[in-house]
């Protein structure tokens, strides 16, 4: 015991802290917090007026909502192993089906939003069915459901803008002004990542996707109906989608053929970049929603600092790139690399230790028992 | 525990004299049912034919040994009986009854647990998660259920030490972050823990270091006298003639011998796998 007692003084709060940020580098959400802070002051930088404000904010999150709801699907159905290219096509075909429905059927909003939400359910449980039945990639799957869905748009809108008026309440209510100025989209955003943290971290169904995206074979002979769990998987990512879309029908009243067009591919680049690995099995929503408001920065920081629209790809390309080479190459570096100090990894005492090590002092009862166990 | 202790029995020396001082196998009561039962078995994969007209039975209370050369077809074979993929012909029962399992859900459904070859751990999931896996304990209500996190770490634990093996990692250390004889230690443990009417291993001890492999055949004999019907895959011939009770040899998919494991010398068992033809 004495041994212990030692050994945990030399738990300097250095220590302690340099281990705490070598544990935060192996989350996958580091890529995107750091993302995130980065594009912060580079961007206040080259427009200190105009960027650190409230207007700014206010703009930033109204992109990464829409964006991150559908992101949020796509995360949780990469975790589990597979794709869908075709969320874009669904987010504007539903966003059609909500828009009829208001308009020619006279539906109220909120029904007509129910609808269009299964719609995109029903979509994607033809995803799902196809890929578990046929056997098929789901990259080609969604590939073909993404053009058939895309036709049919263009074929029903003839390709122009179809407008809807939309009722004050519901428009507020979608996508209305929140508390500060913030849009209700945002409240959407939050709730949709709170409930999918949730269901991925801790439930059973969240334990089966990360298992089927690890090892599908395993996961079945231990009884989980992967069919199952990957068809509503399918459901889920499309249903999102639809989400999604009713938030900008109601921004926008009204529906176009390109609607929604570009967001598959956004998409994955925000889950990439929120830490989610491309192979599945691993990622965090958390990471994902850090991910869409990387994207609401550069989106609405480089109109601000007076760049060219083009910018907008590169720097995004850059980003998407950067975030990989920093999960793989850093993250495995980081993994390989020796805890501080004689922190045991993974050992529970270590986490116990740096949670403590913010308020208590070297050497006292409390942090040595909270490390004395650590080295062995 | 003392008397049916098998752990010391090293894989070398001395160990036939153990396999001579074991006693007499019981026979088979008149009219017991088996609780697993595979009649007239045969599966092929494309151009290759894995079983042919295979039969055998697992009796509660006995201990199967499964022997045979690489590629007999013994795990083709226990995969069937686990639902993994049904067979081309023939008949599983279960407890005298013909059944057919559409997954390995509606094996374990059963209480048919099984240690499979390739050992089914997910390399990015916790120790205690990957223990739990099909099996996860919940707390809430209706469609609210969450993971309740706290028994399933109770439930890895109690499953790891009722394997008797020291688990040095932390429960939520991940699955690829263990060693072969670890991850060996986790999917019998998950098996032993999970399974209540049969039991089927795959090579259990292959990755491991004797004592453990002891350890794991101890056990494979407490699971013997908990009244499930074991089927033992080994490589290992003493292992198969110190704890088995009934003894099948397969060889090139189909059965070569079944015998009592009285009935039968070490020397006859090597002869029959290594037989080809
Ligand atoms: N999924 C599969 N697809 C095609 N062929 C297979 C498959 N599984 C097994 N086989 C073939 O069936 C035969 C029996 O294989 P099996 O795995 O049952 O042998 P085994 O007795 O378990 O061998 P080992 O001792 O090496 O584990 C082999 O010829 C093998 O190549
Ligand atoms: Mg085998």
């Amino acid at each position: 015991m004495s041994n212990g007692e030692n050994a945990s003084a030399q738990h300097s709060r250095r220590v302690v802290y340099g281990e705490a940020l070598r544990r935060f580098m192996l989350r996958p959400e580091a890529t995107s917090v750091v993302a995130v802070i980065v594009l912060f002051i580079v961007f206040s930088a080259l427009a200190p007026t105009l960027f650190p404000t409230r207007l700014t904010y206010i703009s930033i999150m109204a992109v990464a909502a829409e964006l991150g709801i559908i992101s949020i699907g796509v995360t949780l159905l990469m975790i589990g192993g597979h794709f869908d290219l075709s969320v874009g096509a669904v987010l504007g075909l539903t966003s059609y089906v909500a828009v009829v429905l208001m308009r020619d059927f006279g539906i109220h909003p909120v029904p007509a939003s129910f609808i269009a939400i299964s719609v995109g359910g029903l979509l994607g449980l033809l995803n799902g069915f196809l890929v578990v039945r046929f056997r098929i990639h789901s990259f080609v799957v969604t590939l073909g459901t993404m053009l058939i869905w895309r036709g049919v748009l263009i074929a029903l809108t003839g390709g122009f803008p179809m407008t809807v008026a939309i009722p004050q309440g519901f428009k507020d209510a979608m996508s209305g002004p929140l508390l500060g100025g913030f849009r209700m989209s945002m409240l959407w955003f939050f709730a949709v990542g709170i409930l999918a943290t949730v269901l991925l971290v801790r439930t059973k169904f969240g334990n089966w996707v990360q298992a089927i995206g690890q090892n599908a074979n395993a996961a079945r002979n231990l009884g989980v109906p992967v069919e199952r769990v990957t068809i509503l998987l399918f459901v889920i990512t499309s249903s999102l989608a639809a989400l999604a879309g009713i938030i900008q029908v109601a921004r926008f009243a009204s529906v176009d053929a390109l609607r929604g067009e570009g967001m598959e591919l956004q998409a994955v680049a925000v889950t990439v970049i929120g830490g989610t690995l491309l192979s599945g099995g691993y990622g965090s929503v958390v990471g994902t929603m850090l991910g869409a408001i990387t994207f609401g920065m550069i989106q609405v920081g480089l109109v601000l600092a007076g760049a060219p629209g083009h910018f907008f790809r590169t720097l995004t390309g850059v980003i998407v790139v950067g975030a990989v080479i920093l999960n793989t190459t850093v993250a495995r570096r980081m993994a390989n690399s020796k805890p501080l100090a004689g922190f045991k990894r993974g050992s529970t005492d270590a986490d116990a230790a740096i949670k403590a090590g913010a308020e208590v002092d070297i050497g006292t009862s409390k942090s040595s028992t909270s490390a004395s166990e650590a080295p062995r | 525990m003392s008397e049916e202790r098998v752990s010391n029995l090293p894989a070398g020396s001395g160990s036939e004299d153990m396999i001579a001082r074991r006693p007499p196998v019981e026979p088979i009561p008149a009219g017991a049912v088996p609780v697993l039962e595979a009649a007239n078995i045969s599966k092929g994969f494309g151009a290759t034919t894995a079983l042919v007209d295979v039969s055998l039975k697992a009796y509660s209370g006995r201990i199967l040994a499964l022997l045979g050369d690489n590629g007999a077809g013994k795990s083709t074979l226990i995969k069937i009986l686990s639902g993994v993929f049904p067979p081309d012909a023939g008949q599983l029962l279960f407890n005298g009854k013909p059944v057919t399992f559409a997954n390995p859900a509606d094996a374990r459904e059963r209480g048919i647990a099984t240690v499979f070859q390739d050992l089914a751990v997910c390399e990015l999931l916790s120790v205690t998660r990957n223990i739990v896996l099909g099996r996860e304990p919940q707390k809430g209500f209706g469609p609210f259920k969450l993971l309740d996190l706290k028994k399933a770490e109770d439930m890895a634990r109690s499953a790891l030490h009722g394997l008797g093996v020291r688990w040095e990692r932390g429960l939520d250390e991940r699955g690829a972050n263990i060693s072969g004889g670890e991850r060996q230690s986790l999917a019998i443990a998950r098996a032993m823990f999970f399974g209540s009417s049969a039991l089927i291993l795959d090579e259990p001890t292959s990755a491991l270091a004797v004592r453990q492999a002891g350890r794991v055949l101890d056990h494979i004999v407490r699971a013997r006298e908990q009244g499930q019907a074991v089927i033992l895959i080994t490589h290992n011939f003493r292992h198969a003639l110190s704890v088995a009770d009934d003894i099948t040899v397969l060889a090139q998919g189909r059965v070569a011998g079944q015998f009592r494991r009285d009935q039968v010398e070490l020397d006859e068992l090597t002869d029959l796998v290594a037989r080809v033809g």
